[in-house]
């Protein structure tokens, strides 16, 4: 992932020193975030952020988006795709999509490994158990592919809701924002919405063309720390895979 | 003399508590506990320290029966059941039900409310004197409940009641 | 059934995510019952055998808090069929919290009582840990102090085991202290050295305590390490 940060890097200091224009590094997550309040119009909701590379649940508190939970070992995109490599699902459009469909049809629910502590959850223990597990019971008939699909994603995704209401119960909040591209399954979505309905809380989710990584949501995320007076110097301007969401002064929000 | 509690669970139940003591028939009594024909617990008193213990085994011996799941054939053996640190049911029976040259005995009736007829016919059965229930802790062997529910000095800072207590209500689990 | 009938009676004294606690009487004592209710965003299958197991390590980490020689609640009985556990109500105590914010706005003998605080609780975390207890949800709230029995001095109590499990590793026990830290920091602030007299008590007294200190370092910095493309 560094070589092509490293090239939008150059091409971007490039073009600001071309053309007189500010530059601004955009920190990732805060980018999905923007573009989820802008398009939802949600006001101060708990944040699930759920893509191949991260997990998190984040919430607004004095200028820093903090981070309140997460994954302890691997993203649950992550854990979604390997599981669809280990059963053989196609990649086309996406794994995580052939999982979700596939998941629909699935009727038996198999036990899997179930892992939250306290705000954080793990994924690597049932990625793992079904990686062994899988192919064998595949093999011996216990059950379908459809099956396993729609037990991961029942219980995977219980976990992060489960992560996202402690978070809740904690800020006392009553809105959710559901962003990255796993924010796209539609089941995790009802799940997340059956958790709010229970609360009095809403639901806030994007459509597919935001919820996956996409370069308006940069523009956005930079266009408000623009608008609040901050700018990122040439010096500065370095990439980093290790950045962050509560690294970033949130200036625009007070 | 006797002490009755209702059960907040189980409103129609109350559970009595007599206790005496220079009994001569406990022979006899266990007899007829083992033949089912006293509807009430004969424990051992020296076994517990407090009337406490006995309402909550009552509780969650009617708790079991309503839910099926009793672990011995009757609420009476249940109630002595539930007195034990350990799941055997035998070991149970032997060190909180009466035994036959006991000397004294708590009896614990769970009856419904306006019963009190129970209550005379079983105390009648017993060759012994009553006393107030208040005299509960004179009979109490502590030394002997610390070693049978192998309670440790730290844990018995806080209380031997608590510990036993701590015990029955969680020995599901442990 | 019965106790879901009692709960419809009794006076409810806050709801969390993890579920509700009650206060009511039974037999005769005053008595706090929490229950766990059925999630329906989780597959039923699911749920029952979560909540089944989340109920069954509450009350096995109290009961081996107990055996260390803890204050907790005293478990009186559990209805596993609808989750539900019945515990002693704590009475004539106060929160850690109350006592810190309290003692912080008197300064007369204040320092001296935090500090002896710091080494209690120190030295309690340190044997719970030892006990491969890990509390999950350590706040200056879910820990009372009360005059103890015998004596007059301060008892500390733990409460709220509704997060806690059973752990050898040192992580856990890092990030059960991580998790108390950020508490009592956002809580309490400006009392680092305060924190760090308790750590200090928690590492003299605990056998295990070094590898737990170095986890707690790492879970500090870890945040700042992981990656986060994607």
């Amino acid at each position: 992932m560094g070589a092509p940060l490293v090239t939008v890097a150059i091409v971007a200091r490039t073009v600001a020193q071309l053309w007189g224009k500010p530059l601004l590094g955009v920190n990732h997550c805060i980018g999905h975030i923007e573009m989820g309040r802008l398009i939802t119009k949600a006001n101060n909701p708990t944040v699930l952020y759920v893509s191949g590379g991260n997990t998190q649940v984040i919430a607004y508190s004095q200028r820093r988006y903090r981070i309140f939970g997460e994954t302890i070992d691997i993203a649950v995109g992550n854990c979604l795709d390997r599981f669809a490599r280990v059963i053989k699902i196609s990649n086309d459009p996406s794994p995580g999509y052939n999982i979700e469909q596939l998941a629909k049809r699935g009727k038996r629910y198999v036990e899997l490994p179930y892992t939250v502590k306290g705000m954080d959850v793990s994924f690597s223990g049932i990625l793992s158990y079904i990686e062994e597990a899988a192919n064998k019971m595949l093999s011996a008939d216990q059950c379908t592919p459809e099956d396993l699909c729609f037990s991961l994603q029942e219980t995977v995704f219980a976990m992060l809701v489960e992560i996202t209401e402690r978070a809740m119960a904690h800020c006392g909040s009553q809105e959710v924002l559901i962003v990255g591209g796993v924010g796209c399954n539609l089941r995790l979505q009802e799940m997340m919405g059956v958790m709010c309905q229970e609360r009095g809380a809403k639901l806030f989710a994007t459509n597919e063309r935001f919820c996956i990584d996409n370069g308006a949501m940069i523009a956005q995320a930079g266009w408000e720390m623009f608008r609040s007076g901050q700018v990122t110097q040439l010096e500065d301007s370095w990439i980093t895979q290790r950045y962050r969401t509560d690294e970033v002064e949130v200036t625009w929000r007070d | 003399m006797h002490f009755t509690q209702k059960l907040e669970l189980f409103p129609e139940q109350h559970v009595t508590q007599m206790l005496f003591k220079d009994v001569n028939n406990a022979a006899e009594l266990r007899q007829d506990a083992v033949e089912g024909n006293i509807h009430a617990a004969l424990i051992n008193p020296t076994m517990l320290l407090s009337p406490f213990q006995a309402l909550l085994a009552a509780n969650k011996a009617i708790h079991s029966q309503s839910i099926g799941k009793m672990k011995t054939r009757s609420l009476n053996s249940e109630i002595i059941f539930n007195l034990s640190p350990t799941n055997n049911i035998s070991e149970a029976f032997k060190r909180f039900g009466i035994s036959h040259q006991d000397r004294s005995l708590l009896v614990v009736v769970v009856h419904s409310r306006d019963d009190s007829e129970v209550l005379s016919h079983i105390a009648i059965r017993v060759d012994g004197q009553e006393v107030p229930v208040e005299e509960f802790s004179s009979f109490s062997d502590p030394a002997k409940i610390r070693k049978l529910y192998k309670v440790s000095p730290q844990e018995e800072s806080g209380g031997l009641l608590d510990a036993v207590v701590c015990r029955m209500a969680t020995k599901d689990v442990m | 059934m019965a106790t879901l009938q009692l709960l419809r009676g009794a006076e409810m004294l806050k709801q969390g995510a993890e579920g509700r606690v009650y206060r009511a009487e039974f037999l005769g004592k005053p008595a706090v019952i929490k229950q766990r209710f059925p999630k329906r965003y989780r597959h039923p299958e699911l749920d029952e055998k979560l909540t089944h197991r989340r109920t069954m390590q509450e009350v096995r980490s109290i009961a081996r808090c107990r055996r260390a020689g803890i204050s907790t609640p005293v478990v009186y009985f559990v209805d596993y069929s609808c989750s539900c556990i019945f515990l002693e109500e704590i009475v004539d105590s106060q929160t850690v919290r109350d006592f810190i914010a309290s003692a912080r706005r008197s300064s007369s003998r204040s320092d001296q009582e935090l500090q002896r605080l710091a080494e209690l609780t120190g030295r309690i975390l340190a044997k719970m840990h030892d006990e491969d207890v890990i509390h999950g949800d350590l706040t200056t709230s879910n820990m009372l102090l009360r005059r103890s029995a015998d004596s007059s001095e301060l008892e500390l109590v733990l409460i709220d085991f509704g997060l806690s499990y059973i752990s050898a590793l040192a992580e856990d026990k890092g990030v059960d202290l991580y998790v108390l830290e950020k508490a009592f920091l956002s809580t309490h602030p400006n009392t680092e050295p305060l924190f760090q007299q308790l750590l200090g008590s928690y590492s003299a007294s605990s056998k295990k305590s070094s590898a737990v200190i170095k986890k707690l370092e790492e879970v500090r910095l870890r945040g700042r390490k992981r990656s986060m493309v994607g």
